[in-house]
């Protein structure tokens, strides 16, 4: 059986968000007992991330290594530019993911205790973010 | 079809391990001869690769980029609760996959020869790590 939705996710500014209960929601929804949830975003600059649930300096500090490692283009300082030190903008994107994978057991999200499914708005220029949500299984 | 199975994989401290024999006899339990199979794992400080497993070098060389870019103890850090390995092993989790997805044909992993499946610990001290399996098709 396949279940399978797009659904739109309200603009929350630059950051990452917790959508896992959203998630849950939905493999509930979709009556899945058994398999797996695919969750795909259109979008290339805002991506999906597993992280750590348990404090919160985690998830910020993942961001800001991520910034560290990939400025975004308006922070980029020339000196920083002219080292090429500086990986553009679209690396941190490469290097983030665009679709995630996660099992589904006994009809939820099969995930650890400290996992959490993040949306991760990487653009200043938040927008409307479109999930496609794919739950495969019996 | 739908097939799900758990691993517990005991790792000496950080470092990768082999998992791809593991990941291959759950396929051939499962009796599913077409499809896909999901790997996935429960942590935020330890995560999955595929590499190649002719050389170790190969894995070796890895773990020197990974303490060159998200080095233990960096002063950026401030989520060190656990020590210095902290921080630094969620980066690594975030900059690896948490999932993989290999397709399965006639009953088997179609892994590249020199491919292999690897849990990657990035704590200092050794884990008990789970790992659910999930392979689909007929």
């Amino acid at each position: 059986m396949v279940y399978q939705d797009t659904l739109q996710l309200a603009d929350h500014g630059e950051g990452a968000y917790e959508i896992t209960d959203l998630i849950a929601d939905f493999i509930k929804e979709s009556k899945i007992r058994i398999g797996t949830c695919q969750l795909f975003i259109h979008s290339s600059s805002a991506s999906l991330l597993i992280g750590d649930t348990a404090d919160e300096a985690t998830k910020n500090e993942t961001a800001a290594f991520m910034a560290q490692l990939a400025p975004s283009s308006d922070n980029i300082d020339n000196k920083i530019n002219a080292s090429m030190d500086a990986i553009p903008e679209a690396m941190r994107y490469a290097v983030a993911q665009t679709s995630l994978s996660i099992p589904v057991s006994n009809g939820r999200p099969g995930i650890g205790v400290w996992q959490g499914i993040f949306l991760w708005e990487q653009s200043k220029h938040a927008a409307e973010r479109k999930l496609t949500i794919t739950v495969t299984g019996e | 079809m739908v097939h799900q199975q758990q691993l517990r994989i005991s790792t000496r401290g950080r470092g990768t391990f082999d998992i791809s024999r593991q990941v291959d006899e759950v396929i051939h339990d499962s009796g599913v001869k077409q499809g896909i199979c999901q790997v996935f794992i429960h942590h935020t400080s330890a995560s999955l690769i595929l590499c190649e497993n002719a050389d170790p070098t190969v894995r070796t060389d890895l773990e020197t980029f990974m303490k060159k870019i998200a080095p233990d103890g960096d002063s950026m850090f401030r989520h060190i609760d656990e020590g210095p390995d902290d921080m630094p092993a969620h980066v690594r989790t975030v900059l690896t996959q948490s999932s993989l997805s290999i397709p399965v044909d006639n009953g088997k992993d179609t892994l590249g020869t020199w491919q292999g499946i690897y849990l990657w610990e990035h704590r200092t001290h050794p884990h008990t790590r789970k790992i659910t399996v999930t392979v689909m098709g007929e």
